[in-house]
């Protein structure tokens, strides 16, 4: 029982796919590839579900050159035992409720009823996530969530009563693009466009915990839009470039906790040191500037200079704050 | 590239080139010495051919440098997952798993002789027995077939659990697959049920998205059997700088598993466990760990987990520290100025923040964190976010405060503080 399995593969899914049909073509099977398949498996697929010298057997070819699967039926999609047991782990998730009522929950639970979870959420522990996480067995909350998801997925314009983060009351007409998940913070957003008589005013994000009222106002937002321009609204306008020495083992650490972020780097062959240019959200840009303190000495901002400017900021008045108490100390052992 | 193909039998050492590619940016051939050209090269175009839009080319002195940039945040599906699914397989394979199905599709219970003659007879496929009997084996232990003994004959049939009925019949689970085979805890099999009935999450886009995670899955099941069982399990680990040279055996381990730590601040996924050769407690980083491997029941393992349920309320991340549990450490006091009235948004930090810590008004714009943990090393990483608050540290080890003091001063030059100026 292994997920790294050739019966999860991508060859088995194409091949699957393309015995669905009791009669295919090759223009079909290259297509199917194409689209299906690893960047080159167009390359080497075909040839395998094709007959001819090195194919393995799945179609033959007809009278009319066409090809003719050599099973009688459509294959079937039976989940496996793995596949079951993470489904039964996810039963006693809570965020479960989010997406399943009560009953659908049980239904699904005696459908499972002889089958281990894969693990209980007593196998893990997050160590740093942070302790105000979302609700997610408030009655109040599921419902907005379920109307939130509902509306991304209609792209529905909402009506939307939220408290902002800086403890505002906001309303307005929104149009719910994403859902957004943080693991860190344990919250879920949407990824919204405020409306002002029907067209995109600014882009947003909205806590789902934050909203008090939320309502379809049954019209649906049909101007296209673009998650790139949206993301592109939102980016930085110059990357924070970052220095990272090699002291405490900074690059792997650096470019670990960094892994999430678009980011280009370059090493500099005489002294090891990476320099790393980050895109970030520029609305992020202090969660971005404390995490990058957190490094100490080992990495130094480079740019933007706003940005090296709000560290050099911090750690003067951190400096400042060690001195006085320093002098507080000596004049505290003076007396 | 005669002989290329884009499938893996090895998953570890696909696991150390992506791993590479991806944290480190930056690899250029030379890098990675223990290699032939030839593997660098077959390696790097898989990874290519999964991850193709992500992977980022610069030239560099020593060559063209290879790496994977992904903005994590704003993707809809892991690209690493491809890696799990380019399992290599034989010929025989695929043609027994689509013919097994069909034959078995009716619902009947058959004995392998008579699967074995309708093969031959009506499918015109000749397998002897014992390869079938293998594959059948082989999928009743992966829960797809189901046998059962009627007298002395094994008789198999078709499980008739099916993905694409369970998403009819269950309302919500093609949402919840589309979220859960995104975040984190093993999403890999979510996702190959998504992918089973051609469904993509379209849903959901994941925060602080640490998706290199998905390749220590491959050692989850192991870990977490380990862990249901009661058993030790034994495993090799690779320092930092080993971990890339695969060539290397590495240090071999055998413990008792406790549970697996997650730091989703980090980007790192540990395996505490209690390792009975050192009478200690300590966390494995799972993406230096390799071949893991279940061992004997242990018969004190509730006593152990017992002990360890109590230490661990005392780690502020993962360290167990050097000391035994009973030694004392002075607690770490760190007093942090805030102005509630302008912002209160630094004190809901400290307070969502903290951990295990507790939090108290020591004064006017004063909160003081009290850290009795086992390891104050580990608070200073996350106290460095308050970099420009700290208005002292008290207790915790000498070596720790002393190093923090010695951080700031040389940032203070680093960046060019007015001080400095003078000095110089």
């Amino acid at each position: 029982m292994n997920i790294f399995s050739e019966i999860y593969g991508t060859y088995f899914r194409i091949a699957a796919k393309l015995l669905e049909n009791e009669v295919t073509d090759e223009k079909t099977v290259r297509e199917t590839v194409q689209r299906e398949g690893f960047r080159d498996s167009v390359l080497f697929l075909p040839q395998k579900l094709i007959p001819g010298s090195e194919d393995w057997g799945l179609f033959s070819r007809g009278t009319e050159g066409e090809l003719r699967r050599i099973t009688k039926n459509a294959p079937v999609k039976v989940l496996t035992k793995l596949q079951k047991m993470w489904l039964k782990a996810k039963l006693s998730d809570p965020r479960i409720r989010l997406f399943m009522d009560d009953e659908t929950i049980a239904g699904l639970n005696g459908k499972l009823a002889d089958v281990s979870p894969l693990y209980t959420p007593s196998h893990f522990r997050v160590t740093d996530r942070y302790a105000d996480s979302d609700d997610y067995l408030n009655e109040r909350y599921i419902s907005n969530f379920r109307n939130a998801l509902k509306a991304v997925k209609r792209r529905s314009i909402m009506y939307i009563e939220f408290i902002s983060g800086h403890g505002n009351r906001v309303s307005g007409k929104f149009v719910l693009l994403k859902m957004e998940y943080s693991p860190k913070n344990d919250k879920f957003r949407a990824y919204c466009y405020l409306l002002r008589n029907d067209k995109i005013k600014s882009s947003g994000l909205i806590n789902i915990g934050r909203i008090t009222h939320i309502v379809d106002t049954g019209r649906i937002f049909r101007t296209p839009v673009s998650l790139d321009d949206y993301f592109s609204s939102r980016k930085c306008s110059s990357p924070a470039v970052i220095r990272v020495t090699t002291s405490r083992n900074g690059v792997e650490r650096f470019m670990l906790e960094f892994a999430s972020y678009e980011k280009h780097t370059v090493r500099d062959l005489e002294t090891g040191e990476y320099t790393v240019e980050l895109w970030y959200d520029r609305y992020d840009e202090t969660e971005l500037l404390i995490r990058l303190l957190s490094f100490g000495p080992v990495i130094e901002i480079m740019g933007p200079p706003h940005l090296r400017e709000q560290a050099k900021q911090r750690i003067l008045r951190q400096a400042e704050l060690l001195d006085s108490e320093e002098d507080r100390y000596a004049y505290g052992n003076n007396e | 590239m005669a002989g290329f193909s884009e499938l893996i039998k090895n998953f570890d050492k696909t696991r150390d080139y992506v791993r590479d590619f991806f944290i480190y940016g930056c690899k250029v051939r030379s890098d990675f010495d223990r290699k032939s050209i030839r593997t660098y090269g077959d390696e790097k175009r898989r990874v290519e051919s999964w991850i193709g839009d992500y992977m980022r080319y610069d030239d560099s002195v020593r060559g063209r440098s290879v790496s994977i940039s992904v903005d994590s945040g704003h993707i809809p599906e892991n690209p690493l997952y491809n890696a799990y699914y380019s399992r290599s397989f034989t010929d025989n394979d695929i043609r027994l798993h689509f013919l097994i199905m069909d034959v078995l599709q009716d619902g009947e219970s058959r004995t392998l002789k008579d699967i074995t003659d309708i093969l031959n007879n009506e499918y015109a496929q000749l397998f002897d027995e014992q390869t079938v009997r293998n594959k059948l084996k082989e999928y009743v232990e992966e829960g797809i077939i189901l046998s059962e003994k009627q007298g002395k004959t094994l008789y198999y049939s078709l499980s008739a659990d099916r993905a694409d009925e369970y998403l009819r019949e269950f309302r919500g689970l093609d949402d919840t697959l589309k979220f859960f085979s995104e975040a984190n805890d093993l999403g890999i099999i979510g996702n190959s049920i998504l992918k089973m009935c051609g469904l993509e999450n379209d849903l959901f886009f994941i925060k602080h998205n640490y998706i290199i995670h998905t390749l220590e899955d491959i050692l989850l099941p192991e870990i977490l059997d380990g862990i249901n069982e009661k058993r030790f399990i034994s495993f090799r680990t690779f320092s930092a700088k080993k971990v890339r040279d695969s060539s290397q055996p590495g240090s071999e381990n055998q413990v008792i598993p406790m549970k697996v730590l997650i730091s989703v601040q980090t980007g790192r996924r540990y395996l505490a466990a209690f390792i009975p050769a050192v009478n200690r407690f300590s966390a494995f980083r799972l993406d230096y760990m390799k071949t893991v491997k279940k061992g004997d029941i242990c018969e004190d393992y509730d006593v152990v987990k017992a002990k360890f349920d109590r230490n661990i309320s005392r780690c502020f991340g993962v360290s167990f520290g050097m000391r035994n549990d009973t030694g004392a450490v002075t607690p770490m006091k760190i007093t942090f100025f805030v102005d509630e009235e302008s912002e209160p948004y630094v004190l809901e930090r400290l307070e969502r923040e903290k951990r295990c810590c507790t939090l108290e008004k020591t004064g006017d714009h004063l909160y003081t964190l009290t850290a009795d943990v086992f390891d104050p090393n580990e608070i200073m990483h996350w106290a460095k976010t308050f970099i420009g608050r700290i208005v002292r540290i008290e207790g915790g080890a000498d070596s720790v405060r002393e190093r923090f003091r010695s951080d700031i001063a040389r940032m203070k030059r680093m960046y060019g503080g007015d001080e400095d100026e003078h000095i110089q």
